[in-house]
């Protein structure tokens, strides 16, 4: 089992978006991909058809001290989906309390869920440090940056490679740090600029840039991945091709099984 | 026979000379005795080579009468046939040999047995075809000594630490070109790979036009114009040589477009020999030449061209002696203006240049990797233009500066010289092979003193022989029996410029081939097509004459008859084949598209982006082919994006076809900037031209046959067409812009 934690600093980034379709992208190469939320607004599970009104999700589980395993559900394109769920204001607190003083929580969930060695958990994660972040980071195999191609995101860089630097390097089972740029627009001379930036910096470990494209945003609306709504747009494209450096990088690691 | 000798091999000038070949049995055990520490011994080279010209002597000379020649001539033909079934270049060798043999054999037998001519007419046509034969003779043994062993040479890559890298300045010439065709090429010199503070970009425009000064100033090139336009091209460069500095000088015709990899590929060599003074590089074409475009045999048929930068050239750099062909090339300055600059005594400054350079002491070179693309001469006649021109400047080399005397060259670059000149004088012979065989169907000459069974007996293994090791040296650039066809349809025309040329240099005047033009309308070219009319008349009129005598005067001549007529109906082909050139078709694209396939995404006006491949690319448009169900009407504003690696570029576009599954659209009013950008994505990618080249199916002498039998058969049809139609008025000549 590998885990990828999906993180940013910097909120509106498409976090969300890019773990839903990742997912399925990753899922449609015939691994098991569960997909995790850890950000409070709990939108992930409407990327995979969970009714908006579903409450179960990991919050509550955790709370009533039952398993996970029963609040995980299946998705039309086969990816397992364990959603946030809906809890009241004092919940979440609790919840947020608990996850402080149980820093290793996330691990042994993922162990007691038993999942395939050659499963995938992409975790998702509510913008900046947070109790959720810091589950996610000291969990991870791989750490995915999401940024997008202008100033704000770029200047928002250092603080998540510090929080990176802090949970996760130093991790027995930790990797490596990987970039995404999401809603690159090569019209537009900026986002150019900023993405070929971070392709100087990174190199290797910027595993891809997502084009803006109206495809994504219409997919949420019709319950569908990008991948299923319109599989011949370049974002479809552009998240196929990030799930194949995933799966690439963690083909190279002897941690894959 | 001879032993196969081990060409001398140039191991220091080639970075890896190993052949692709899988070594059969038999050569590597040759390969084993030739590793031998015996053959460095000068006692046994000279003992073998005249035990091996002892024995090529009496295979040449020993008489034989009818049978024994016949089994001597079968047993050795079926020694190269199977030679043929194995790889390898020792195999290529040893079948050189054997056509060596058979042909000295034949042309030995030919000089002494079978002109002892009766009479003046048959002395005339006889000693004609016998000087045309040892035009020929000559050619292919030295066509032999220049291709047998192909230096494949590899490019060397650049030191990693880019400040060591020498300047270079990449001159464009031009002189009444479009600005339209030159842009492209400017484009691409500009995003050539090289550090900025040592590449400079030069157009040298000797029609001082105030549009190319405005274009060059806008996008930061350099702009060189001079008083006169005396010795056109050569003058313009050396012209520009005078105001510029760089340690080297890359040279486009200005619709020769660069990809970006030109210099990193081509640079190497100039560091690790430093006497290295010139490289070329193949010229490539990405739209039909003539014969490409009215046989519609594009990406088919290797074209004219391809034999050339396929083979002869590479062959020549086993010997030292690649020349420059004044396009595609780089240049070292210092040698060059040791040499005075540019070659201007003649009208091909390009190979004399190089000659000068090798006379100098200096190594030249040949790298077969296609780093540029060119527009192809769109009209018969231009192409007929541009090779008069060719024919006539090698004819004036051979009479000024023959290879053959002066001094600084070796054995090897002289003989190669000699046949890239000797090359340009097929026009006569080739004509007198075209009308051989009426001598005898319609004068009753008898051109050989022989029967004609001795004839078959010593011609067929010649003849033989001489095809299937051409087709093996040459199988991916030259499809048999399509030298015939390129050759029937120039001969006429370079036939005097080469003649006159070489009685006197002076005669004749430099003439540039318009390109980038179109043909609106499909025509037949009367005037370029009379000396191929006329050959077609006289041979089918000989063949009447031969059929009528065949029926009607039977007498003891029928092999005679016969093999005339089987001449006779070849050349009829050859002349149908070249009218099927003539006859032009329809070009409507001033830029012609390219077919590619590269990764390409369209923005739709709601800000969907769809991936999607390219069918084509040209500067004005591209076409597209959408994935499965996607329509876009015509009409719609889209972007384009085009990919690189990770680069993008970005075009906005309208589309201006929109079929089931395809687009095709134009670029809507590109900046500048977006016009060097779409350069960048397309024309200078650096694999832009590896993916087809020398990459043709190996010639199969059969099928090529039938393939030219096809198009004689179709010149013949459209003949008739066109003499039906020549009651009307005449189309309007070709408007070439």
């Amino acid at each position: 089992m590998n885990v990828i934690s999906v993180v940013s600093s910097k909120g509106g980034v498409g976090k969300t978006t890019v773990t839903a379709n990742l997912a399925t992208a990753i899922a449609r190469q015939g691994r098991t991909v569960l997909v995790l939320d850890l950000d409070p607004q709990n939108a992930l599970g409407l990327h995979f058809g969970v009714a908006p009104n579903e409450m179960r999700g990991v919050s509550r589980a955790t709370l009533a001290q039952q398993s996970c395993k029963s609040v995980v559900f299946e998705s039309r394109g086969g990816v397992y989906v364990l959603p946030y769920g809906i809890v009241n204001e004092e919940d979440r607190s609790r919840f947020e309390h608990y996850l402080e003083a149980h820093p290793h929580w996330l691990g042994g969930l993922l162990q007691e869920l038993s999942l395939p060695g050659d499963a995938l958990v992409l975790v998702d994660t509510p913008p900046g440090p947070s109790v959720y972040m810091k589950q996610a980071l000291r969990a991870a195999n791989l750490a995915l940056v999401v940024a997008l191609a202008d100033a704000a995101s770029y200047a928002a860089l250092p603080m998540m490679q510090r929080l990176v630097q802090t949970y996760c390097v130093g991790q027995p089972h930790f990797l490596d740090c990987l970039y995404v740029v999401n809603q690159t627009d090569s019209a537009r001379q900026l986002s150019k600029d900023v993405t070929q930036i971070m392709r100087s910096s990174f190199g290797e470990r910027l595993i891809g840039a997502i084009h803006l494209d109206q495809s994504v945003g219409e997919a949420l609306a019709n319950d569908l991945s990008v991948l299923d709504y319109e599989s011949n747009s370049q974002a479809a494209n552009d998240f196929r091709a990030c799930a194949e450096k995933i799966v690439q990088r963690l083909q190279h690691s002897r941690h894959f099984a | 026979m001879r032993r196969p000798s081990a060409p001398a091999s140039a191991p220091d000038r080639a970075a890896s000379a190993e052949d692709v070949d899988q070594p059969t049995r038999w050569t590597r055990l040759v390969d084993r005795v030739l590793a031998s520490a015996v053959w460095n011994h000068p006692a046994a080279q000279w003992v073998t080579g005249i035990a091996g010209l002892l024995l090529f002597a009496l295979v040449v000379s020993v008489p034989l009468d009818l049978g024994e020649q016949f089994v001597f001539a079968a047993t050795t033909f079926a020694i190269a046939l199977l030679l043929s079934k194995t790889k390898g270049r020792v195999s290529t060798l040893a079948m050189m040999v054997l056509s060596v043999s058979a042909s000295s054999r034949y042309i030995y037998w030919r000089l002494t047995d079978t002109v002892g001519f009766d009479n003046w007419l048959d002395g005339f046509f006889g000693f004609g075809l016998v000087m045309a034969e040892l035009y020929a003779f000559a050619v292919l043994i030295i066509g032999y000594f220049q291709t047998c062993w192909p230096l494949g040479r590899k490019p060397v890559p650049m030191p990693a630490d880019s400040s060591t890298w020498p300047s270079v300045d990449i001159f464009i010439p031009t002189y009444n070109e479009p600005l339209e065709v030159v842009k492209q090429t400017v484009f691409s010199a500009m995003s050539v790979d090289w550090p900025a503070d040592r590449l400079k970009v030069f157009v040298l425009d000797d029609g001082r036009r105030a549009e190319f000064r405005a274009f060059c100033e806008e996008l930061g090139v350099g702009y060189k114009i001079r008083g006169d336009n005396r010795h056109a091209k050569a003058g313009n460069i050396n012209a520009a040589l005078a105001t510029t500095d760089g340690e080297y000088i890359a040279i486009f015709d200005c619709d020769h477009i660069p990809t970006r990899s030109f210099l990193q590929v081509c640079m190497g060599w100039f560091l690790r020999d430093p006497k290295l003074s010139m490289l070329q590089t193949p010229h490539v074409f990405f739209s039909p030449d003539p014969f490409e475009k009215n046989l519609d045999t594009f990406h088919r048929t290797p074209n004219e061209g391809e034999l050339f930068y396929g083979i002869v050239q590479d062959g020549n750099d086993l010997w030292n002696a690649s020349f420059f062909c004044g396009s595609c090339a780089v240049i070292k300055r210092a040698p060059l203006m040791e040499i005075g600059g540019i070659a201007i005594e003649t009208v091909t400054e390009d190979a004399h240049t190089a000659l000068k350079l090798n006379r100098h002491g200096y190594n030249t070179a040949y790298l077969e990797i296609p780093q540029a693309a060119g527009l192809a001469t769109e009209s018969l006649s231009g192409h007929v233009g541009q090779r008069i021109r060719w024919a006539r400047g090698m004819a004036q080399i051979a009479r000024i500066d023959n290879p053959l005397l002066g001094p600084g060259l070796k054995w090897g670059q002289r003989l190669c010289y000699l046949n890239a000149m000797l090359h340009f004088f097929y026009g006569l012979p080739r004509l007198i092979f075209l009308t051989a065989p009426l001598a005898y169907l319609l004068f009753g000459a008898h051109v050989f003193q022989a029967t004609a069974l001795m004839i078959s007996a010593y011609a067929l293994p010649h003849l033989a022989h001489a095809s299937i090791t051409n087709s093996r040296i040459q199988g991916r650039f030259r499809y048999s029996f399509w030298n015939e066809v390129y050759e029937s349809v120039l001969a006429w025309y370079i036939m005097r410029p080469v003649l006159m040329a070489f009685i006197n240099p002076k005669l004749g005047k430099f003439n540039v081939t318009a390109k980038g033009g179109v043909i609106e309308e499909a025509y037949f070219d009367w005037t370029i097509a009379r000396p191929y009319l006329t050959l077609l008349l006289a041979n089918m009129f000989g063949f009447g004459v031969g059929l009528w005598r065949g029926f009607f005067h039977p007498d003891a001549e029928t092999t005679t008859l016969v093999i005339n007529m089987i001449w006779t109906a070849y050349n009829i082909i050859l002349a149908s084949a070249s009218l099927a050139v003539a006859s032009e078709t329809r070009q409507v694209r001033v830029t012609p598209r390219v077919a590619a396939v590269l990764p390409a995404a369209i923005r739709l006006e709601g800000g969907k982006v769809l991936s999607c491949q390219t069918d084509d690319f040209s500067q004005n448009g591209l076409g597209l082919a959408l994935p499965e169900g996607v329509q876009v009407p015509s009409g719609s504003r889209i972007q384009v994006s085009l990919f690189r690696t990770d680069d993008e570029g970005i075009f906005p576009a309208v589309v201006t076809f929109s079929g089931k599954g395809h687009i095709g659209v134009r670029f809507d009013n590109l900046s500048l900037r977006q016009q060097a950008d779409l350069a960048a994505m397309t024309f200078s990618r650096a694999d832009a031209w590896i993916g087809t080249w020398g990459k043709r199916q190996q010639d199969r002498p059969l099928t090529s046959l039938r393939g030219v039998i096809t198009i004689g058969m179709r010149g013949f049809g459209q003949l008739f067409g066109n003499v039906a139609k020549i009651v009307r008025p005449r189309p309007p000549a070709p408007a070439a812009k």
